[in-house]
């Protein structure tokens, strides 16, 4: 059966036909689509499983990997640099592995398209022992998803598949199979406690043997069951392309569009490689290069003179990839001519930057713009943390960016490190729950000195909208409650699009912290503009125009506040664009020192 | 056949809208696609830029001087993104004013923000708008009327009606351009 999907759908389809009946990670885009699409599948399909958000990626996994323990088929999905909070799960469950089958989904993005970091994840799978594979198209994550969960059945280790932003977020007609027989396993506890709670050193010890042969055995069975049967039929050209991923289509279209003759090997999983059977290979050829995205995954478990790539400083080593990106790889070899190029002429005109920003109406922005009028820049330093608020950068209200939950932890660095400055901080309820506790409880037990706000709009905003632990369990899981039961201090306001009201909350929390030791908490309750649930209610629907005989041009409105529809026109004077106001009424009255925005009248 | 598309807006414009309505039309019409949109931060007003390759592709992403169309939904997004057409061949259609440069390329412009200021076009509908636009005037543009009708029923049966009334007026107008 032919179907358009997108890759996290056809990877979501994937997994109901491979019977998965258990699947639990934490929204990061580009992955963050797979288990909206489960839950739609397995509704659909009358499927009767688990798909839940887990409140961070380390707990997604745990739950999924108890799941393959008791023999069912799980999967845990997440982005890369999420792959880094549940890499203390992973570590050791490749060490003791599992009687089901475990699919670990972690998704990439070359390119920084949407992401801190631009680490390779099949290098972590070559970190950790664990084998990986590596989808060029949606149609590829349908087939493989299946495939990987058999080989880690097989194998009782969890298998990672890699796909990257182009795969995930790529849409394609695949072929599906036609109907959905789900039968998953049963859940079936086994006590092993030498294998389920192995202790150092033997008992670990033993694991990490066996844990080195299963490696050796998978890469045997990669070269029988995936390399040789492609190797065979390879052409016999001069120059051999080792090729993983959306590196292959790459590669495929630039030989095709420039006619180079190669031959291509795709590597569909590119760790572990049988390294003598492939470098039996090169024999044939004069020259070998690899292309891979984004780290040297594939180069690095191979050696050979011909060998080209990244190591060898012959392919582009950072960014996404691209067909001009192969073309310049042969040509710094000497294998083309090197005025092959896809490069085109860009507009040689000025084209004004659209950088990223918070939406019109949103309250991360008057909550930052408060913040911004009472405490002031020169005596604070305003750490944050990631979500849609780290788009406040554009308000000047944000120093610091790292990762998940860091702003508490850097808040207390800097409370020791920096006395002469306020430390304010900010991050969101999501990434509050995700990992902002245990660096709150920190803060109290040690009496650090700074001021966090909770942005809570009961959603992760950025990722598309995923529900939170306190949206889905209102009154059972509170924010304040946890707060306070970490020992801080606690303040609680509820957002209202009135600068004045966000204003004067920032004032009383000014002159609360002068009395409190230790953190003190300010829960902002807000809500998402783009969330159909609770925004209509939120929003009054006043929306505004510029009464240009009072705009006088001071840029306050431009600089401080940079909602989307403000912009000057050609007579200088500010303008809201009407297709961008979305009547929250927030700039009305309290922004303007010239009183300029005005309710627009309806005409 | 060998089509390739690029649309450029800005976060919000409905760029993605129409990666499925063109990809769903490939799919009715028994055709190879790829196609691939942007999510995450360039959807916070932000620049977008999403890819559709009609045919035999093995990589949904588009090299510089590969495109055969480039729909802009916002000039400056045209404008950003026009290294991606042919240097011989590639046609722009882009929502514009009189004020749009120039270009070497075959340039179809349409002020699209007027029509919807003066309140004959919902704004939400810009895209099927821009759509229509191209597909009436880029004489090598994959799908005809029909299909790309049925694409907007496959894709959301419920606002179709509307939608197809958009692309209608949007070929209606563009016999003047």
């Amino acid at each position: 059966m032919k179907q358009i999907m997108m890759g996290n759908e056809a990877i979501a389809l994937g997994l109901i036909h491979a019977n998965v009946d258990m699947i639990s990670g934490y929204p990061g885009t580009p992955s963050s689509e797979i288990i909206g699409n489960f839950q739609k599948f397995s509704k659909q399909f009358g499927c009767d499983t688990y798909a839940q958000w887990a409140t961070n990626e380390k707990v997604g996994f745990e739950v999924a990997y108890a799941g393959a323990m008791t023999g069912k088929r799980t999967c845990t999905t997440l982005k890369q640099v999420g792959l880094n909070v549940a890499s203390d799960a992973l570590m050791s469950a490749s060490y003791i592995g599992h009687l089901g089958a475990m699919l670990l989904v972690s998704a990439d993005d070359p390119g920084f398209h949407s992401s801190q970091t631009e680490q390779d994840s099949r290098s972590f799978a070559k970190f950790a022992k664990i084998p990986v594979f590596d989808p060029s198209t949606p149609q590829e994550a349908y087939d493989m998803v299946k495939i990987a969960l058999d080989l880690s059945q097989k194998f009782q280790t969890p298998v990672m598949l890699r796909p990257v932003m182009r795969v995930s977020h790529a849409r394609e007609i695949c072929e599906v199979d036609e109907s959905v027989d789900f039968k998953p396993n049963n859940g079936e506890f086994i006590r092993d406690i030498g294998r389920w709670a192995a202790v150092p050193p033997r008992g670990r010890f033993a694991q990490g043997v066996e844990q080195l042969k299963r490696i050796d055995e998978i890469a045997k069975h990669n070269w029988e069951n995936f390399i040789k049967p492609k190797a065979d039929k390879l052409k016999g050209s001069k120059t051999l392309c080792l090729t993983s991923g959306t590196g292959d289509g790459y590669v495929r279209e630039a030989i095709e569009d420039m006619d180079i003759k190669a031959d291509v090997l795709k590597l569909d999983i590119p760790y572990p490689l049988p390294k003598k059977e492939i470098e039996r290979l090169f024999d044939n050829y004069e020259n070998v290069i690899v292309f891979e995205e984004t780290y040297p995954c594939i180069e690095e478990q191979l050696s050979s003179p011909k060998l080209h790539g990244k190591l060898t400083g012959d392919v582009h080593k950072i960014d996404e990839f691209s067909k001009d990106k192969v073309v310049k790889a042969f040509s710094n070899i000497g294998l083309t001519e090197t005025n092959k190029s896809y490069q085109n002429e860009k507009y040689g005109g000025e084209v004004p930057v659209r950088p990223p920003n918070l939406c019109p109406g949103c309250p991360h922005r008057d909550v930052y713009y408060s913040i911004m009028k009472v405490f002031r820049k020169k005596k604070s330093i305003y750490p944050s943390d990631i979500g849609c608020y780290t788009l406040g950068l554009n308000q000047g209200a944000i120093d610091t960016v790292l990762c998940m939950g860091a702003s508490i932890g850097m808040a207390s660095g800097f409370s020791i490190a920096d006395k002469s400055k306020t430390v304010i901080a900010s991050i969101g309820d999501s990434t509050f729950t995700h990992s902002g506790v245990a660096p709150l409880i920190n803060a109290v037990y040690q009496k650090h000195k700074f001021i966090l706000f909770i942005m809570d709009n009961s959603v992760t905003a950025m990722t598309g909208r995923q529900a939170t632990p306190e949206r889905v369990n209102p009154g059972v899981v509170n924010l304040k409650n946890i707060v306070e039961g970490c020992g801080a201090t606690c303040m609680e306001h509820i957002y209202t699009p009135d600068l004045d009201e966000s204003i004067n909350f920032m004032k009383e929390v000014k002159k609360k912290f002068e009395t409190t030791e230790g953190p003190l908490v300010a829960i902002v309750r807000e809500f998402c503009v783009l969330d159909k649930e609770r925004a209509p209610q939120m929003l009054p629907g006043i929306y505004a125009e510029v009464d240009p005989d009072k705009c006088v041009a001071c840029d306050i409105c431009t600089t401080q506040y940079k909602c989307p529809p403000m912009h000057y026109n050609d007579e200088h004077k500010i303008e809201i664009d009407p297709f961008l106001c979305i009547g929250c009424d927030a700039c009305i009255d309290d922004l303007c020192p010239t009183d300029a925005f005005i309710e627009r009248k309806p005409k | 056949m060998k089509y390739q598309i690029v649309i450029a807006g800005i976060g919000g414009q409905g760029a993605v809208f129409l990666v499925k309505v063109l990809s769903i039309a490939a799919g009715l019409k028994d055709q190879k696609c790829l196609g691939t949109e942007n999510h995450g931060m360039s959807q916070r007003g932000g620049s977008v830029s999403c890819y559709v390759k009609i045919g035999n592709f093995y990589s949904p992403a588009i090299d510089e001087g590969q495109a055969d169309l480039l729909i802009a939904l916002e000039g400056n997004e045209g404008l950003r993104n026009i290294q991606y057409l042919k240097k011989d061949g590639g046609t722009i259609v882009v929502n514009a004013d009189d004020s749009f440069p120039n270009l070497e390329y075959k340039t179809i412009k349409i002020d699209a923000f007027a029509k919807a200021t003066k309140g004959d076009l919902p704004i939400q509908a810009l895209n099927v708008y821009m759509l229509g636009v191209a597909l009436a005037k880029d004489p090598h543009f994959p799908f005809n009327v029909k299909e790309i009708e049925e694409a907007i029923r496959v894709m959301n049966a419920k606002v179709a009606d509307k939608n197809i009334a958009v692309l209608h007026s949007a070929i209606e107008d563009s016999r003047s351009v």
